[in-house]
């Protein structure tokens, strides 16, 4: 097992490279320059030029990449031109707030698909049947900012029950009361799109392991049915469904972008859209690193998981 | 399973509860801003947002005269101006401590102006100094004794002393700057009646009374300054009972506020001119009689009535009417007249051809730009112009205009917000502030009368003269027609009722040295 | 959307059954009403210039933001007085363009992308992938940001943008399609004829990947008008004073509070058109996935229906029958055809006995078996007729508890395959000390050593190594083996052996042959033992049920039936066996087809094959015949001793 995982580590190194490339030249693709951001409405070509040579913004670009690539080498991302903060400090700030709004959001979209699906599945053709799978239907098709808009009208304007934005209360907070009450809103309409397609995804599964011979063994040895479905079934459904969660990791990571913006959290979704607007580039190569790197991990931690179900993988 | 669930109904109830007290205790004041500020540095910011924080932790030699952009001593007790124009002395207060217990005097205020204007300065890398222009006149800063200051200009500068009112004038303590370095704008320290305590990225910056304040400690004991980008999420946390003030409120907002007793709204107007810039140089606009059509085209009226609901007012010239002294009266703008403005089409020949307009999503004072670019398009094709609209994000659409629209685009939404009638203009109307040469006239504007007033305006210290060449320049300049003008923004705030003494200023700043919040 | 459509099937498809297609999607009730919503949608979008519309893009802002049903506007007007309903028309017209040309964009690349590196593999497949890993890898919105904002804000660059995001998917599925493919024989062959690699791709693999590249398609084009909407609603999509939803939604946003209409209505308009979408989607899936086809999917239900329309009188079972199945009548009903899969059997056993039900695939043999613990699947299976007499009591009218408890105590099964019988994801230990506590309650640990006594009872070395093994671990003898000490764990009375070895090869076979008969010979079990093999009947039954299309033709004692079959259809089948020394015997299938058990002709069902065939066995059905006691055939020319011999 540690040696499947190191190896994998190792193979995601050069993706995790090439992906820097990438950004780099996307980046220096954009029309505009982080001098032009610094100085804002008094950016005169003259002080532009000035300022870029102070951030050694003149210099080649294949020789900025290879003295980025040699400071992270040393653990140095760099220092951030439009915050004038050390690229790790913003970058790890934010992650850990995405993390926490993503990781709430993934574990919701787990636990209600997989209910939804596994329900859906035993039920099929029944009322809850159809009822989940039109709930489900309906949580792909919202366009997610706009729920949360609705959301936020809803119980944080008109009802006054949870707060609009932010992950902290001003006073008081900072207990994990208060966390909650911040994360529910922006995290339930981040797991909707991923909880519908984890639910359709586990209810096909479902379906397709209970025809399966193991279960007519199961039930064959006289178990009760729901130790036949909630145990056997499952588990076998889980298989084919974790990797889909481990790419779904990606969306919410993805999807968190909007999120942030309309609930103004504090992650790194938000800090990327503003960074590539500001053309700060290396917060931009920190925080798509970071986040690419954890969509790598996430992904390998569901293969693991799947292994660690899945005896015949190993 | 009923346990599990009374535990969670009862875990449910009490996050509930508690959601509904998120009302802000007594003498501290919730700012809602609109965005993160960049830095805590006067020297290195330039947006207004960021003013809103730097203004009540920093002072600067003079300030601005409570509702007016008239300048009051402040650090300096007083000042005497050489005669022709070019040395200012300024006698500083005596006692006044920066908030890291070191001393102001003579010396911080020379370090303070040597660290931007002296590219040798051992702390001139704490940059960049985006503002420093403010004071190229400055030759020389000289010490006479710890309590005097000596400024020397290289030429008779008038904006001067309304220049050190502004942010770049603030100033910081040498010995916090050298101790930071570049993080200083995360460490600040100021004379200011607020003392910075706390930066908590992303969230929130917190300052809190500074007792020894030498102009009388504040009433509130602190202000949080909550960076909320979304307008729509700022609203929803005025209304929701999360701050106490909110600034720059959408004006279609506005309106539920004014109606409801537990907010009260401010408003304020400003130096602020919101413009087209045309493009001289090449395309339909090269001929005034086009320019001065797509003048007559705009409904302003319709603009600032309705779709920036009455939160401007219409422009006349390029000098907005907050500079009263500088404002030409007798101006009027140019009147809606789509008739008049298809005659000059025709006069001029204009074929139908396509006009390129770059419009952008947002950006310092550009109000609604988005609405106001597509309702423009829609006048000027309702006189037979063909426009292209080109929607640009606000960084990326300085590095297009300010480089100058030949060979891009033919007009562009533009917005300022200055603190003396000569910077508008003397940036960006002069022949010599032609992008090429360092200034903001994307336009390529060239009047050689227009330069010589300007430059006479900046180089006199009798106001009244200055006022009459200002006048006189805006007369030629609106005949001109180098821009289509729009509107002037009046500023607005919503504070909660509880708030007392909160008024807007003139100079956009947000002054909140006076203001008190009981409960 | 990470649907990742996983079809195993590459057939050879034919693409003729368009008809029945669309026919299939109509009769899937949401799908049909996702295609009408979607078709008014596209109807009126299409119309929209010769609809008495307002002008879109002319402003009014005098009358802006009036509410809904005010004069003259339907909608209402948005922010800048223009009229919603005319932007929400055209509007849809854009975004529905935008959403179907990344979707086809995306497509094309991806498929082309994914069937490339599937069928060249090795290096060219290994740097493709990595390079769709990066891009994945890439958050995707900031990705089309960055997109966007190199390429300039504009719809056309955010349809680029959405399409490049989304090509790893369509890559990802195509490839491991492709790959399956390229292994398969058609393409060897086609490369051995000396096609071309082109060629090949696109004539050979290509046409068994067009379902897949459909499906994923009709899954994502929803999810693409979202993307772009939401790429619009930052800003980035569409330009003033240029609709699409997106940007509506996103202007409206700004006065959210004051008056939601603005941004509501447009928000519902991509909601109902994603979701017409997406049922249209599900139900295209449905139809075209080869996995859901034939009735899709559907999961058997704990226990098999009962609907008994008739029911024999006599309830008093025969007085050796520990098990006596009478007049069992079992249908599956398919898309409006009912399929009498048993048609009226009668089986007994006996305490320590062993009957062989014989037959062909598709006689009913399984089903009947099934039946008798409520095994056989429901949806589609019922059973409509009959008694199962256990030990006296009618399991049919059993409530499914007490038939829960009677399955594994009473009455055990073996299954034929016991790679897929067994649960691959949990231990034999596992599962063994499972079957032991469903009906006793032992603990843990004494049911490991019970667990690990019935390894030892089926000779299984070293069984307490074996518990904690996998069954993939396993080899195929061992499996079974594993599954019969399951079938003994509580002592049935009777074991159900649905063709216990017909998975194994040789050798094994008669290793688990040997093994079952000893066991119900120590244990007095009884054993109900299916197969189609005359030769394995031969080494263990007492006595033989032959069956054929659901029915029993022939029953009587093994040797008796072996050394003279009666029935016709019994002589071929023991003909089919190979006997040992005797290479030039000839054997092999019977000619002919057995008859589909939807459309049974009337009389005898295996007059079409039969050579002894008259008029007269057609006529009629044909009832059953008593030659001695225990010995009975369904058949009016039974053969001779003579014929029989031959």
């Amino acid at each position: 097992m540690a040696s499947y995982i190191a190896k994998r580590l190792l193979a995601a190194i050069p993706v995790l490279l090439g992906l820097t490339v990438i950004v780099f030249f996307i980046m220096a693709m954009i029309p505009g320059d982080p001098a032009t951001a610094i100085l804002g409405t008094y950016a005169t070509p003259e002080n532009v030029e000035k300022l870029n040579r102070d951030l050694g913004l003149d210099k080649p670009l294949v020789q900025q990449y290879f003295i980025w690539l040699g400071n992270l080498l040393h653990g140095d991302f760099g220092r951030s031109f439009a915050l004038n903060r050390p690229v790790l400090d913003e970058v790890l700030e934010r992650f850990s707030a995405t993390l926490i709004l993503a990781g709430t959001a993934l574990v919701l979209c787990s636990i209600l698909g997989l209910l939804a699906g596994v329900v859906s599945a035993v039920r099929q053709f029944g009322w809850t049947d159809r009822i989940v799978t039109l709930v489900v239907l309906v949580g792909i098709s919202t366009p997610s900012f706009f729920l949360g808009l609705l959301l936020i009208l809803v119980f944080a304007v008109k009802l006054q029950w949870l707060p609009a934005s932010g992950m902290w209360a001003i006073y008081g907070g900072g207990d994990l009361p208060d966390l909650l009450r911040h994360l529910i809103l922006p995290a339930s309409t981040l797991a909707v799109v991923a909880t519908g397609v984890i639910a359709r995804l586990t209810r096909t599964a479902m379906l397709e392991v209970l025809r399966q011979d193991f279960i007519r063994t199961a039930r064959a040895k006289g178990l009760p049915e729901r130790k036949v479905i909630m145990k056997h079934a499952v588990k076998a459904a889980l298989v084919s469904v974790i990797p889909v969660i481990g790419i779904q990791a990606g969306f919410v990571l993805g999807g968190a972008v909007y999120i942030e913006t309309v609930f103004q959290w504090p992650g790194i979704g938000s800090m990327l859209v503003k960074a590539i607007s500001t053309r700060d580039l290396l917060l931009v190569q920190g925080g798509v690193l970071v986040v690419a790197a954890a969509y790598v991990l996430f992904n390998l931690a569901a293969d693991v998981v799947q292994t660690m179900i899945d005896p015949r993988l190993r | 399973m009923k346990r599990i669930l009374a535990a969670a109904v009862a875990a449910l109830s009490l996050m509930f509860s508690q959601a509904a007290f998120s009302q802000t205790p007594p003498n501290v004041l919730v700012v809602g801003q609109i965005a993160e500020p960049k830095s805590m540095d006067p020297a290195t910011v330039t947006a207004v947002n960021d003013f809103r924080i730097l203004m009540n932790v920093y002072d600067g030699l003079v300030r601005y005269k409570d509702g007016t952009l008239e300048v009051e001593p402040s650090l300096a007790e007083s000042w005497t101006i050489s005669d022709d124009g070019t040395v200012y002395t300024f006698k500083l207060r005596d006692g006044v401590k920066f908030h890291d217990g070191t001393d102001f005097n003579a010396e911080a205020v020379k370090f303070n102006f040597d660290r931007i204007l002296d590219e040798n300065h051992p702390f001139h890398d704490t940059g960049p100094f985006p503002l420093s222009f403010y004071f190229s006149a400055v030759e020389d800063v000289n010490v006479v004794d710890p309590l005097t200051i000596e400024f020397r200009l290289d030429a008779p500068y008038a904006p001067f002393l309304s220049n050190l009112a502004y942010t770049p004038g603030l100033m910081v303590s040498p010995a916090a700057v050298e101790a930071q370095g570049k993080d200083f704008g995360r460490n600040p320290s100021g004379t200011g009646a607020f003392k910075f305590a706390e930066w908590e990225a992303n969230s929130k910056v917190v300052v809190v009374r500074n007792e020894e304040y030498w102009d009388g400690a504040p009433p509130l004991e602190a202000v949080i300054y909550r960076p909320i980008t979304d307008a729509n999420t700022r609203i929803a946390e005025m209304l929701s009972g999360g701050l106490d003030i909110m600034v720059e409120v959408p004006p279609d907002s506005l309106a539920q506020f004014r109606d409801n007793d537990s907010y009260k709204v401010v408003e304020q107007a400003g130096p602020h001119l919101w413009f087209l810039i045309l493009n001289l140089k090449e395309g339909p606009f090269a001929d005034k009689k086009v320019r001065q059509a797509a003048n007559y085209a705009l409904n302003k009226k319709a603009l600032v009535e309705n779709i920036l609901q009455g939160t401007a007012q219409v422009a006349a010239g390029p000098t907005p009417p907050a500079f009263a002294w500088a404002y030409n009266d007798a101006l009027e703008p140019y009147p809606y007249d789509p008739e008049k403005a298809k005659a000059l089409l025709a006069e001029a020949g204009y074929d139908g051809e396509e006009v390129t307009f770059y419009v952008t999503d947002g950006g310092s004072g550009m109000l609604d730009p988005v609405a106001m670019g597509t309702a423009i398009q829609a006048d000027l094709e309702a006189i037979g112009m063909n426009v292209n609209v080109e929607t640009y994000e606000w960084n990326t659409f300085l590095g297009k205009v300010n480089p100058g629209l030949e060979g891009k685009a033919d007009m562009a939404e533009m917005a300022w917000m200055t603190n003396d009638p000569d910077t508008l203009p003397f940036l960006a109307l002069r022949s010599e502030a032609w992008p090429d040469k360092g200034g903001f006239n994307s336009g390529y504007y060239s009047n050689p009368k227009v330069d010589e007033l300007l430059n006479n305006a900046r180089k006199s210290t009798d106001q009244a003269e200055r006022a009459k060449l200002y006048q006189e320049m805006q007369t030629i300049v609106q005949e001109d027609a180098p821009w289509v003008f729009v509107a002037n923004w009046k500023q607005n705030a919503v504070t909660k009722s509880s708030v007392e003494d909160f008024k807007l200023q003139p100079s956009f700043f947000l002054m909140l040295q006076k203001v008190s919040k009981p409960q | 959307m990470a649907e990742t459509t996983a079809l195993s099937s590459g057939s050879k498809r034919s693409v003729g059954n368009r008809q029945s297609n669309l026919r299939l999607l109509m009769n899937n009730r949401l799908a049909a009403g996702g295609l009408v919503i979607l078709v008014a949608v596209v109807l009126i979008a299409l119309a929209a210039p010769i609809l008495p519309l307002a002008d879109p893009d002319v402003t009014d802002p005098v009358n802006r933001l009036l509410p809904a049903f005010s004069e003259g506007h339907l909608l209402g007007t948005d922010e800048l007085g223009r009229d919603l309903l005319s932007r929400l028309i055209w509007g849809t017209r854009v975004s529905l363009a935008v959403g179907l040309s990344a979707t086809v964009i995306a497509a094309f690349l991806g498929s082309l992308i994914g069937l490339v590196a599937g069928y060249a593999g090795g290096r060219t497949d290994a740097i493709l992938m990595r390079g769709i890993d990066m891009v994945m890898a890439f958050p995707y919105i900031l990705l089309a940001l960055a997109i966007v904002a190199v390429l300039g804000p504009g719809l056309l660059n955010a349809l680029y943008a959405i399409a490049v995001v989304n090509i790893p998917f369509f890559a990802r599925n195509i490839r491991g399609m492709a790959l399956g493919l390229s292994r398969r024989e058609f393409v060897d062959a086609a490369r051995l004829s000396g096609m071309s690699h082109v060629r090949i791709l696109f004539g050979e693999v290509l046409p068994n990947v067009l379902p897949v590249i459909i499906i994923t398609m009709s899954t994502t084009i929803g999810w693409m008008i979202l993307e772009t909407a939401g790429l619009s609603f930052l800003g980035l999509g569409a330009q003033p004073p240029q609709a699409d939803l997106g940007s509506m939604l996103g202007q409206g946003r700004k006065v959210l509070f004051t008056n939601p209409h603005v941004s509501i209505i447009p928000g519902l308009m991509i909601f109902v058109l994603v979701m017409s979408i997406n049922l249209l989607g599900d139900g295209v899936r449905d139809v075209l996935d080869p996995r859901l086809k034939s009735g899709s999917l559907t999961r058997p239900v704990a226990r098999t229906a009962v609907e008994r329309a008739v029911m024999p009188g006599d309830l008093t079972p025969h007085r050796d029958a520990i098990l006596d199945v009478r007049d069992l009548r079992t249908e599956f009903r398919i898309g409006g055809e009912i399929y009498k899969a048993v048609g009226g059997v009668d089986l007994r056993v006996g305490k320590g006995e062993c009957l062989g039900v014989v037959g062909e695939s598709g006689s009913g043999k399984s089903v009947s078996a099934m039946s008798i613990m409520g095994l056989a699947p429901t949806p589609p299976g019922r059973i409509v007729g009959g008694v199962a007499l256990l030990d006296g009591e009618d399991l049919f009218s059993a409530s499914d508890e007490r038939i829960r408890m009677l399955r594994g105590l009473s009455v055990s099964h073996v299954f034929q395959d016991p790679l897929s019988t067994l649960h691959p994801l949990f231990t034999v230990g596992n599962q063994l000390v499972e079957a032991i506590q469903a009906h006793s309650r032992m603990t843990g640990s004494e049911a490991r050593k019970k667990a690990e006594a019935l390894l030892r009872m089926v000779r299984i070395p070293n069984p307490a190594e074996r518990l904690k093994a996998y069954p993939h671990e396993l080899s195929g003898g061992m499996r079974q083996r594993v599954c019969i000490a399951m079938a003994l764990a509580n002592d049935a009375d009777v074991i159900i052996a649905d063709e216990p070895t017909t998975a194994l090869d040789v050798t094994v076979q008669a290793q688990i042959l040997s093994l079952l008969d000893r066991l119900r010979k120590d244990n007095d079990t009884g054993i109900l033992f299916i197969t189609h093999d005359f030769g394995v009947v031969s080494a263990i039954c007492d006595r033989v049920a032959v069956m054929y299309a659901g029915k029993v033709v022939e029953t009587g004692a093994t040797e008796e039936i072996l050394s003279q079959p009666a029935h016709p259809y019994t002589a071929k089948l023991i003909q089919c066996v190979p006997v040992l020394g005797e290479p030039e015997r000839r054997f092999g299938a019977i000619s002919g087809r057995p008859p589909v058990v939807n459309r049974l002709p009337d009389g005898c069902a295996f007059a079409p094959r039969c050579q002894k065939a008259t008029d007269e066995c057609r006529k009629t059905e044909i009832a059953m015949t008593e030659l001695s006691d225990g010995r009975a055939v369904r058949c009016i020319h039974p053969l001779s001793a003579r014929e029989a011999a031959a």
